[in-house]
């Protein structure tokens, strides 16, 4: 098959260890389908320094059914981290399954995906 | 001298146009609309139909919009003409111009669906059944006190802080933080100003 | 809808070619007919020998449904589907199929034709490329029993 266009939108993908459950994504996104749960942390302080509490991602969903692509939540995160990838081969016989968690959602950079 | 387009259009219909981005637009009231459409079709040319809609202007108005062109004609270039007229929210009547454009007429009964004006006389025989709303629906979807019902039910992703969770908010105890007031997205109207009453959850 | 959104066919696949009739209702719709113009090599070889475009639902086995159903069209989406004979299949072709996408507040919008016909594969995207429809039906092709 002829090779896909470079910078073709088939699926937003997660880098999880840059996200820092700041709500951004999902407080833009027009159709409402990011899903961000988080917890605070408190780090321990070095030498003469402070606490500081930190949000620590648990969950990060994204519901294809009614994901729109249109890649707002990629260009509002601070952090980059969330990339397209090409992806295009992930149809399901049941809707419920294109509810995709965080696992999955930072599967979809491994090269094995492509 | 040829006479300007905007010459024209103010002597054909007795009011002063005002150009808008490079578009005539005309205002006239709402017991002139029927004579107006005519004078422009009749006097000014513009035989071309485009599209008749409405806006909600809040308190009171509903504006009626309706676009017309004068093809191009004798190395003339095209001329469109935006013609306006308001009718107020506690009794929008006005007058139907099916007669001079019967393709109005389609236009009409889609004003009369989404926002509830009533034109006279009535559009055609059918103008009782819903054009583009399934049967059964209630309200004027397209004024602006027409609240999108599901942007209000469906709990909105966004309203968590970072480092809340939903089993955080479900079990009611405080996240650690000082309270803040939740954000709401735009246009979604608080659950207290409307819907149906039921106990505020944390 | 009572019944549960996943049907695994239970008819034999037979290896008859597959005629595949697509009810066009919006964007995807584009995204289908481009894929009609590609070339038989131009396709993976999972989807198989598929016509794309049975011209009528009467000679079709596959309903698939690109855009946006209304509440208004419904009954004719319905009406459209049992024109197919048995066995037949429906796959959801975009997000406005599939849920309703991001229309899914609008006060005329069905929340996906599953609230209307029973969906067989569901096919992610807004809109989804030519190459998600023939995964897609390769997908359908696999659950309705045809072999690897």
């Amino acid at each position: 098959m002829s090779a896909l266009p470079d910078r073709s939108r088939g699926v937003i993908a997660l880098i999880d260890d840059k996200c820092t459950s700041c709500m951004l994504c999902a407080r833009e996104c027009p159709s409402w389908c990011i899903h961000i749960d988080s917890h605070p942390e408190t780090t321990v302080a070095p030498p003469g320094g402070r606490l500081r509490t930190e949000a620590v991602l648990d969950r990060f969903a994204i519901d294809w059914s009614l994901c729109m692509y249109c890649g707002i939540c990629i260009e509002v995160c601070p952090f980059d981290a969330l990339e397209w990838a090409p992806t295009h081969d992930y149809a399901e016989p049941d809707a419920g399954a294109l509810l995709h968690e965080r696992d999955r959602l930072a599967d979809w950079l491994n090269p094995a995906q492509r | 001298m040829t006479e300007s387009w905007s010459d024209a259009v103010a002597g054909g219909l007795g009011v002063e146009p005002v150009d808008e981005f490079g578009t005539l637009r005309a205002d006239v009231a709402p017991d002139r609309w029927l004579g107006a459409v005519r004078a422009a079709r009749d006097s000014l040319g513009c035989t071309f139909f485009d599209w008749l809609t409405a806006v909600d202007e809040p308190p009171d108005t509903l504006r009626l919009v309706c676009h017309l062109a004068r093809p191009p004609r004798d190395g003339a270039p095209m001329r469109r003409l935006l013609l306006r007229t308001a009718v107020a929210r506690a009794e929008p009547v006005l007058a139907s111009v099916s007669d001079v454009f019967a393709g109005a007429g389609w236009h009409e009964r889609e004003v009369r669906e989404m926002f509830g004006v009533e034109f006279s006389p009535p559009t055609d025989a059918s103008s009782a059944d819903r054009l583009l709303l399934p049967a059964g629906f209630e309200g004027h979807p397209l004024r602006k006190d027409f609240v999108l019902a599901s942007r209000v039910a469906a709990p909105w992703p966004g309203a968590k802080e970072p480092g809340e969770s939903d089993a955080l908010l479900a079990s009611g105890l405080a996240s650690g933080r000082a309270p803040r007031r939740r954000v709401r997205p735009p246009g979604v109207p608080a659950p207290g100003d409307w819907g149906p009453r039921e106990p505020e959850s944390p | 809808m009572t019944e549960p959104p996943v049907r695994v066919a239970e008819v034999s696949y037979g290896g008859t070619r597959w005629r595949v009739h697509d009810l066009a209702l919006a964007c995807c719709a584009l995204e289908y007919a481009a894929a009609t113009l590609r070339s038989p090599a131009d396709r993976p070889v999972e989807l198989g020998d598929v016509d794309l475009l049975a011209p009528a639902p009467d000679v079709a086995d596959v309903l698939v449904v690109s855009g946006t159903v209304t509440d208004a069209l419904a009954p004719a989406v319905l009406a459209l589907w049992e024109r197919l004979p048995e066995p037949r299949y429906v796959l959801s072709f975009g997000s406005c199929s599939n849920s309703g996408g991001p229309y899914w507040d609008s006060y005329c919008v069905t929340k996906g034709v599953d609230q209307v016909l029973p969906v067989d594969v569901y096919v992610p995207g807004c809109p989804p490329r030519p190459e998600s429809l023939f995964d897609g039906l390769a997908l359908l092709r696999r659950l309705a029993g045809a072999p690897a």
